[in-house]
Parts: C-alpha cells; structure tokens; sequence
C-alpha cells in the first residue's frame, strides 16, 4: 500500500507541476486520497471527514493568524510608505556605487522578510527596490536575484515561518528559533556573497531606452512623501520582541503593526488607516492561508496510522542515518523542491516531514533542518513561487534566468543547513 | 514602419513632443526614475537642467568601448546598452536605429539629426555613462546637482540624483554630435510609434 501512496503522491506533484490543479486543491484531494488508501473510515476516530479535513483544515491557524499579521504589516509598511523611503534613502546615499545600493536594498528585503514572506515580500522591497538599483546600473537578473536572496536572509527570522514549523512539526517555538538562529548566518552569508560576486562578475549595465522620455502619471506616492526615520525602525520592531524580549509571535506583530500607524499616521485617520490596511492584508493573505488550509489537511492525513504503517519501511529504506550520507543525499536531492517538487515544504514537502517524524525515522527537529534548509532553496529559486515569478517578471527577465543565477547560492545554504542538522541532532 | 503608425493622432501625439522643450524630457525621465516620485516639478526641472549643463560641457572623449550590434532592440525597447564586464561593451540596436532614422526622415527632422547622427550618438551616450561609471565626473555632477541629504555644521554630504547621468549622457550626446534637439526628443517620438511591448514595468531599462 505504501508504493500506492507514493504513486499517488507523484500523481499530485504532477498535476502541481503541469498546473492542472492549484497546489491547495491538489494537496487536499491528495491528503482525502491518501486517507482512503490507508484504511481510514468514512467518520469517527482516524477518519477522512473528522480527523482529516475537520481537524487537519485549522491545525495551523495560529501560523495563518501570524500570515494575516503579517501581510497587514507589510499592507501598512507599503501605504505608509516605510519600504519606499528605505530604499529612496539608500539609492541617495551610495547610489554612486551600485554595489552599495544593492547591499542597501538587500538589507531593506532582509528587514521585510522577517515581516511577511513570499510576493508580499518582494513587492514591499521590490517595487521600488528593483527599478532603483537598475537605475544605478544593476543588472536585471542581479536586481530580482537580490531582492529575493534577502527575502531568504530574512526568512530564518520570519515570525510566520517560526509558528508554521513549530505547528507543523508539532515543536516548540524555541527549538524552532534556536535552529533558525543557525541557519540565519549561511543564508545572510550566501546573500551578501550573491550581491559581492555578481555585481563583480556582471559589472553594471545602462540602457538608452525608448520607455526613458515618456510621459508618466503622478503616483498615489506622491502625496504620501518620506515616512519618518523612527518609523524606518518598524520592521525592527516584532523581531527585537519576539528574539531579543521572548515575546510571543502574534503579540509581537501586532506591536509592530501598533508602531507602524502611531509613527506615521495622525490620531484622526487611525481608525481608518487599520481596518483599510487590514482589509488589504487579508487580500494579500488569502493564497497562504489557503495554502496552509490545505497543508494542514495533507499532514493529518500522512499521520494516521494507517499511512504511518505503509510508508514507515519504504521510507526508512531510502534515509540515511549515518550524518555524511544525510548531508550528501540531501543536499543531492535539493532540485526536488523547486518547480512544486516533492520536497517543496509548502507543497507535499510538508506531508514527506509528517511521515518522517510520524514513523520516528528522524527527530523532528532533524526533519526542522531538513525543512528549513529546502525552504531557503524554494523561497528563492523556485520559478514557480510567487516571490521568484514576480521579482522575475518585474526586473523585466524570466524565472527561469534567476533561478539558473541564485541556485548555487542558496544550494550552499540548503547545504549549510543539513551539516549544521547532521553534526546536531543525528 | 508602416505608413499606418504615423496616422493622424500619432502625428499629433509626436506634434506635441516637438513642442516640448528638451529639458522637459529631463524632467521626465526623472518623474519615471525611482526615488524621485514625491520630488515636485520644480525640483525636478532644476536637476534636470543642471544635469543637462553638465553633460553638454563634458570634454569630449574617445570611445574606449568595443562596439557590438544586435538586431532586437524593438523587442527590448532599446537603442543601445553599456555593459562593464567582462570587457566594456557598447550594444547597439539596428533595427531600432533604422527605425529612428526612418522618422527622423518621415518627420523632417533631418535638419535636427543628421543621417548616421542617430549611430554617433548612441555611441557617444554610452560612451558617458563609462566616464561617469569609471571616472572623477560621477562625483562632478553629483556636487554639481547640490543634493544635500545630510547637513554637519559647515559640512555637507551630497546625495545621488537617480536619472541625472542619463540626462548628462543624453546631452553630451548632443553636443559632441551636433544635435539639434536632446536625443530625449527623438526617444519619446520613437516610443510613440514602437509602442515596445517588452522592457521593465518601472518604465525604464536602465
């Protein structure tokens, strides 16, 4: 049965790659599947309605609370105009020398990583991030390439990202930010690496372009001008609660949120300025949520015991438990999540780290590296996730040429992070 | 180009271009430059005529860079591109180069840009933005442009103007070639009847 399962898996990665079902439907039809094949009963305990879809659907809510303030956080960081100013004080201040605007913008995507993750993400850093640093002479493919390698730096510290692994993985939020806090050096190594060694090899380019003379519309950002310096320290404001003060995730975000509006926005217009921003936020955090909905019914589904039973063997004859072979196969497998690949963690990666910890083949927060570390390879290169495809598309190159320029880079983190889990916790 | 592209109400769109004083095209080219959108129109024409004075007043120099031609600027929206590595290298459009030399004759421009000036000039554009990439000029024009973004007692520190160098590019192209409008002119007339489908969002390749 175990062999039915993984055929029937394949069959959902293929329908998620040739995009015949959105990832959410094909997670979900998969985990219904997946539950009939391991013997499940219609309702009662272990059971596709009642253990599957009721509990599986809100079992990571609080990691869908933590998307939601996040991605009002970023509504706001955008409307308020605190991304923009960022990155226009940057260009100001080292626009002679694109380098130094390129590491600006990277630290700026790093700072809005840690708020909200995916396209949200490299649009509040992109939006003006990108055009700036072409505009010094950046190269197309570096500008989308760095905006996405400092969405990555600041992945490890993103408050959503912590509550998913901690829900999903059924681990402490500490354990998660103590294996974060390791993996944080190789991904900021690998971006600052990215910026230093394309910006040399690529050197910089200028266009005389026939878009250059022509006549523009004011933008809505006109009126909005520079948001304060204080408020630049906005997406400071959740990282330094929830790292340095220990405050939980959801606490600490609606802090950040609280500084954004009192720093930028007069007593009169708050109430406004909230629920608007609010309201778009959920906008923008509909596809997650949708998304964890669906990652949430997949992981009830491979832990029934029925699934647990047919994959433990199949599983535990293909993973390595001697630490250089985990490093090697692993890192050797990294392909696999791109393209909503089988190791793609927001995809049947997730249900793979279920089955891997439900059949007690590694310790879970063995399976936290192992996720953590594909994640930081999909959240960059994959030219099928929203953030690539749009950072992509905007510079004006195709997915596919960022992917091609970024993968050996954050193939070297994905690395990192497996030594880092191998000398750890095996 | 057809006959069709230049009808009535492209002509009248290119009509009013020519009306357009040449610093206005500066100013534009600014508007659409990132990091300037709450700057007003009065700043922005400011820098843009200083940009413009220091370009013009750029000592001539000799091209260094290899040249190389490729035929898809109309696709990418382009006339010509700089690249620094791995050898400096300027990429010149034809096809986009002969577009802009048929308007140039449709439109009874040749007085403005003589026949081949559309080449030098592209040229001598880029030809700029290595002197200003590699050289003491970047700093010149940045001083020039008095963009104070910090203020110490007597000293000041002086910000980049995003976009300036491309004005400065555009006229010292002018000037060296003997234009008689800003190659902005011919730039904005050109997207009007290439209507470039490719190229960034933001509105500008560079």
């Amino acid at each position: 049965m175990g062999v039915v399962i993984l055929l029937v898996m394949a069959v959902g990665v293929a329908a998620m790659l040739t995009r015949r079902l959105p990832t959410a439907f094909a997670l979900t039809i998969l985990a219904i599947v997946i539950a009939f094949l391991a013997g499940a009963p219609l309702t009662g305990e272990n059971s596709v309605l009642d253990t599957v879809i009721q509990e599986g659907a809100p079992a990571l809510a609080a990691t869908m609370i933590a998307i939601l303030l996040g991605s009002w956080l970023g509504k706001l960081l955008d409307e308020t105009g605190i991304a923009g100013t960022l990155v226009r004080k940057i260009v100001e201040f080292g626009g002679d020398r694109p380098v130094v605007v390129a590491l600006g913008v990277l630290a700026v995507s790093t700072l809005v990583g840690t708020v909200t993750g995916s396209a949200p993400a490299a649009m509040l850093a992109g939006i003006i991030g990108i055009p700036a640093m072409i505009a010094v002479g950046i190269p197309k493919v570096t500008a989308a390439g760095t905006i996405l390698m400092g969405i990555a730096a600041g992945m490890p510290f993103e408050l959503p990202i912590w509550q998913f692994f901690s829900t999903a993985l059924e681990l402490p939020v500490d354990t998660v930010r103590g294996f974060m806090l390791k993996l944080f050096p190789f991904a900021l190594a690998a971006a600052i690496l990215f910026v230093l060694i394309e910006t040399r090899r690529r050197g910089v380019e200028h266009a005389w372009s026939l878009k250059s003379a022509s006549a523009k519309p004011a933008s809505r950002r006109k009126q909005l001008g520079d948001a304060p310096w204080y408020a630049l320290l906005t997406p400071l404001v959740p990282l330094v609660l929830a790292l340095g003060l220990d405050v939980a995730i959801l606490p600490s975000m609606l802090a950040g949120v609280l500084y954004a509006l009192v720093t930028t926005t007069r007593p009169g217009e708050m109430n406004k300025r909230l629920l608007r921003t609010l309201y778009g936020g959920f906008e923008i955090a509909a596809a997650p949520i949708v998304l964890f909905i669906a990652i949430g019914i997949l992981l009830a589904a491979v832990k029934l015991p029925g699934a647990v039973e047919a994959l433990e063997p199949l599983i535990k004859a293909v993973s390595p438990q001697n630490p250089v072979l985990f490093v090697v196969v692993f890192t050797l497998l990294v392909p696999l999540c791109l393209y909503r690949g089988p190791l793609n963690v927001f995809g049947l990666g997730a249900g793979i780290a279920g089955v891997l910890i439900a059949a007690g083949i590694y310790p879970a927060v063995a399976v936290l590296g192992i996720a953590t570390s594909y994640n930081q390879v999909f959240g960059v290169s994959d030219p099928t996730s929203t953030q690539t495809v749009w950072s992509a598309q905007y510079a004006g190159v195709t997915p596919q040429q960022v992917m091609l320029r970024t993968l050996p880079y954050v193939w070297a983190v994905a690395l990192g992070g497996f030594c880092v889990t191998a000398a750890t916790y095996l | 180009m057809t006959a069709a592209l230049l009808d009535r109400a492209t002509l009248a769109e290119i009509g009013a271009l020519e009306a357009t004083d040449d610093i206005e095209f500066g100013v534009r080219l600014l508007a659409n430059t990132p990091t300037h959108e709450s700057r007003d129109h009065d700043r922005l024409r400011q820098w843009a005529r200083t940009a413009d004075e220091f370009g013009a007043s750029l000592a001539h120099v000799a091209p260094t860079a290899r040249v190389v031609e490729s035929g898809d600027g109309l696709a990418k929206g382009l006339l010509a591109r700089y690249t620094s590595r791995p050898v400096p290298t300027v990429e010149l459009f034809t096809d986009t180069l002969a577009l802009a030399e048929e308007l140039i004759d449709r439109l009874g421009w040749r007085h403005w840009y003589p026949a081949g000036s559309v080449r030098e000039a592209a040229i001598a554009h880029e030809a700029v933005h290595e002197q200003l990439h590699h050289g003491p000029a970047k700093s010149a024009l940045k001083q020039s442009l008095g963009h104070v973004v910090l203020r110490a007692g007597r000293h000041r520190l002086y910000g980049h103007v995003a976009g300036a160098d491309e004005i400065a590019a555009h006229a010292y192209a002018r000037t060296v070639c003997g234009l008689g409008r800003s190659p902005l002119l011919l730039t904005a007339a050109l997207a009007t009847v290439a209507d470039p489908q490719q190229g960034s969002p933001h509105g500008r390749e560079k």
